[in-house]
């Protein structure tokens, strides 16, 4: 297979050119982080962007950073923290729950819009991208979007590339929101809730006026296969339910105190700060229960989303089904299931639940085999999919962008 | 007129009728208005400089009645322009003569309140505050809020992907749009997300969001609601010189404290604003912010008292801080009240909306001061510092021959500096009919080509407001066509490894 490593956004266009004089599909790639997720494509050659990896422009002053697709995450993440700013959303490393060495791009970032747990309070990817350059499938560099974070002339085509898994463009420029990292944070636990519990009080905290930043539960079977990053936290290995707050210190401080009196009904909360808690928020963001190298490491996981109040239903019903592990974030919104090994990952029971809770789901991790058995991404009405196809076409008429990918059966 | 819109159907004209009587046939009774003192009601929106009458008015109210609006139109070729409250600064939806004026002011009932999911589902007739009011008992409100917010409905606030003073923290209308039932030109009914954070497949719901009723006709929105803060304080802060302001809006910023709002008004705004409201404001001054703080009162007293040190040490001249709810409510009296402030020491006035980088504000400024001597007008600024998005106010007379042409070119070259200054058109308002000449300013043939096929897409015979955003009309099968570029048959010299 021909890999076709470029340098600049008129490369792009011209091995996008190229693709479509030759009908040749492309996969889209920048460090093959998230490669595992979707269906095999119909492609023999590979377009490589990670040599597009300059940081364009940086100015923290106007919260506002402009990149190259191809910039390794790991290093933005670093330019920035230097300056005390950070992606809102949380983006997730996928790299230990997929088993990768490579934690990936910020293009794969934006293409995949995998947000973290303060998804609820900030938006994901979506909402923090504010601008890109792109090549389409007619082989075109368009722009899209802008450099200030309030705009809105034209068609916000940003929002169609966040989470569109390279089926739409190329992105070779990308702008990008950053904020203040807070000052301080502070994580409420609460031991031994089940599930349904541990969602009423996700929702009580939620629906206060503490501005909780973050709301998770781990269920105690979550514990059985891996403690990674948890420490002294995991305790007994009971199921812990938690809620962040964040901001200056102060403030932080004082609504724990508020929000512990609140959740007073369903247990005594305990608090841990600043590395603790950001150590126990990044074991959730990224999934580490379910790691590649921990003993759940060939079980099949879903994402799911749904209605933050369903959650607990869903994945109760799940795991009672399937005998699988869930854990709960975004409030409840955002399940993460693993699943015994079977050659249809239980697609359909995750399948029947999430429609029947008005979610969708996500075969995040599966074996190649499995992904042929069963639609990786949530299949959707018929309108919704007829729309979906036209509005790919209008990016990409040939499919040459990362064929197949998101529908089965496409990949031809 | 100054914008062409697009040539009137003498055919669709010709079976006026026909169309209307077909139409009584869907929405009975007086949700089809056809004469034409009745219609004066439609032929404008907020932008009032505009005015056509429609070729009819239809004021359906049920989803179904959409749909076969829709579809008759799609079958007969006749153009549909949507409209909410009518409340649009940039025309967005000034009707067309040969076009059906689709109003959705009956689609006034909040249909559903879930506090546990903290969402709200909602008909697009719903008013903005009324939203908020509906959940106000719970301690909930809906955080977009534009100025027009007591009249404009959540309907034309998803078009047009509004803002607000309080965006800069909570974010505009995209970032608070869970779902929606949109019916496409087609007639064909969909369902977009729901009460769940984000939905599968392409973000249909974020492409919708903004796209000024081009792309179909919203019946149904489920926004998220958010806790009210505890509590907010202002302060108010005047600056001997604009640039002195802009260095405050950047320290506060780059200290990594995002104020609920920062607005800054300049010496013509503050002045004009000071008669209208008595608001106390400093008239010596030739800036002054409005710094928002909203959250635990803990968290605002302390946050007030970094603010203030950092504007003391901008060479602040004078410094207020609200101490009561009724100050707070004084210090933003006169920058809401700005508009209709300057309407009293102007006959007319154009309000523009560009967005240029927090930085760029001084040389903004000093740009709009040189095109102001230049045009011979006057202009009054207020800014929503924090995110950079300026609304300069035009100062003219219509009465006086000429005045109005030299109000839009000297708007038109603001709006131009804001994109050589690396900003973007418009912030909020939307391009509608009002900036829509000005899209190849700031995008290439390429990029309208690319945001046209969308369109296509979701209305492939473009029936569906026509003549809004886009300067030039292409027909869809035209943008279509792929153009194999010669010459290009193997991959080109290219590193491999």
């Amino acid at each position: 297979m021909d890999t076709l490593k470029v340098r600049d956004a008129k490369d792009v266009e011209e091995v996008v050119r190229a693709a479509i004089a030759n009908e040749q599909p492309l996969e889209i790639v920048g460090h093959g982080s998230k490669r595992s997720i979707g269906h095999a494509m119909a492609t023999n050659a590979v377009l490589d962007i990670s040599a597009l990896n300059a940081v364009t422009s940086y100015e923290p002053n106007e919260l506002i950073i402009t990149l190259q697709a191809g910039a390794p995450l790991e290093d933005v993440l670093s330019l920035i923290d230097a300056k005390t700013q950070q992606f809102a959303f949380e983006p997730m490393n996928t790299a230990p729950l997929l088993g990768t060495p490579a934690v990936g791009t910020i293009g794969g970032m934006i293409a995949a819009g995998l947000a973290g747990p303060r998804r609820i309070k900030v938006g994901g990817a979506r909402d923090h991208l504010l601008g890109a350059h792109a090549v389409s499938g007619f082989g075109d560099s368009f722009k899209t979007g802008g450099k200030v974070v309030k705009n809105v002339t034209g068609y916000d085509l940003c929002k169609l590339l966040a989470g569109s898994w390279g089926t739409l463009s190329v992105m070779t420029e990308v702008t990008l929101k950053v904020m203040p990292k807070p000052e301080a944070e502070r994580t409420l636990l609460l031991r031994g809730l089940d599930d349904a519990a541990a969602n009423k009080a996700m929702t009580a905290a939620l629906g206060s006026p503490f501005d909780v930043s973050a709301a998770a539960h781990l269920p105690k079977s979550a514990f059985r296969a891996n403690t990674d990053g948890l420490g002294d936290i995991a305790g007994q290995g009971e199921a812990l339910t938690v809620l962040r707050l964040e901001g200056i210190t102060a403030s932080a401080r004082h609504r724990a105190g508020s929000l512990r009196e609140l959740l007073a009904p369903f247990g005594t909360a305990t608090l841990i700060e600043d590395a603790a808690s950001s150590g126990l928020w990044t074991t959730i963001r990224d999934v580490l229960p379910f790691a590649a190298g921990g003993a759940l490491g060939a079980w099949p996981v879903w994402r799911i989303v749904c209605p933050p109040a369903s959650g607990a239903a869903l994945g109760t019903q799940l795991a009672r089904e399937t005998g699988g592990d869930v854990i709960y974030d975004w409030g409840g919104g955002l399940i993460w299931a693993a699943l015994p090994p079977k050659a249809d990952a239980h697609a359909p029971a995750v399948r029947a639940g999430a429609n029947a809770a008005g979610g969708h789901a996500t075969l995040i991790r599966a074996g190649e085999d499995v992904r042929r058995a069963v639609d990786v991404f949530h299949p959707q009405a018929p309108g919704i999919a007829a729309l979906s196809e036209r509005v790919r076409a209008s990016f990409d008429p040939k499919s040459i962008l990362n064929r197949g990918r998101l529908i089965r059966g496409t990949a031809v | 007129m100054a914008i062409m819109m697009p040539a009137s159907d003498q055919a669709v004209l010709a079976r006026r009728a026909e169309i209307i009587a077909a139409l009584r046939a869907i929405v009975p009774g007086e949700g089809v208005i056809d004469s034409a003192a009745e219609m004066r009601a439609y032929e404008s929106d907020g932008l009032t400089a505009y005015r056509q009458p429609p070729m009819v008015v239809v004021l359906p109210d049920t989803t179904e009645q959409v749909s076969l609006v829709l579809k008759y139109c799609a079958a007969h070729g006749i153009k549909v322009v949507p409209r909410g409250s009518g409340t649009s600064l940039s025309g967005g939806a000034l009707p067309l003569e040969d076009g059906v004026l689709l109003g959705l002011g009956k689609f006034k009932r909040i249909r559903e309140i879930d506090f546990d999911n903290r969402v709200v589902v909602t008909e697009p007739g719903v008013t903005n505050l009324a939203i908020s009011q509906a959940v106000a008992h719970a301690g909930f409100y809906y955080a977009p809020d534009p100025s027009s917010q007591i009249a404009c409905s959540i309907g034309g606030n998803v078009a047009e992907n509004s803002g607000g003073v309080h965006c800069l923290k909570y974010g505009m209308t995209t970032n608070n749009v869970l779902g929606c039932e949109i019916v496409l030109m087609s007639g064909e009914i969909l369902r977009i997300g729901g009460k769940g954070c984000e939905n599968s497949g392409y973000d249909l719901m974020g492409v919708i969001t903004g796209s000024e009723g081009l792309l179909g006709v919203i019946t149904e929105i489920t926004v998220r609601i958010l806790q009210k803060p505890e509590t907010a304080r202002a302060l108010m802060v005047g600056f001997a010189e604009v640039e002195a302001a802009g260095e405050c809006v950047a320290r506060i910023i780059g200290a990594g404290i995002i104020p609920g709002g920062m607005e800054m008004m300049d010496k013509p705004a503050i002045h004009a604003a000071e008669a209208f409201v008595h608001a106390g404001y400093p008239l010596d001054v030739e800036a002054l912010l409005i710094i928002e703080l909203d959250g635990p009162k803990i968290e605002v007293d302390e946050l007030i008292t970094r603010v203030e040190t950092i504007a003391n040490g901008c060479g602040s001249t004078t410094c207020q801080i609200s101490t009561s709810e009724a100050e707070r409510n004084l210090f933003w009296a006169g920058r809401k009240a700005a508009f209709p402030a300057v309407g009293r020491i102007s006959p007319d006035y154009l309000c523009m909306d560009g967005t240029i980088p927090r930085g760029a504000l001084p040389k903004a400024l000093a740009r709009i001061r040189e095109l102001g001597e230049k045009y011979q007008l006057g202009c009054a600024n207020v800014f929503h510092a924090g995110d950079g998005n300026l609304h300069p106010l035009i100062l003219y007379d219509a009465n006086k021959p000429g005045e109005i042409e030299r109000a839009e070119a000297f708007g038109a070259d603001i709006l131009r500096a804001c994109v050589e200054f690396g900003g973007v058109l418009t912030g909020e308002h939307g391009v509608g009919i009002e900036k829509r000449d000005l899209m190849p300013d700031m995008f290439s043939e390429i990029d309208l080509n690319q945001q046209q096929r969308l369109k296509c897409a979701f209305d492939a015979q473009g029936l569906l407001n026509p003549g809004k955003v886009f300067p030039t009309l292409h027909r869809c099968a035209e943008l279509g066509r792929m153009h194999v570029h010669a010459g290009k048959v193997a991959f080109p010299d290219i590193p491999r490894f």
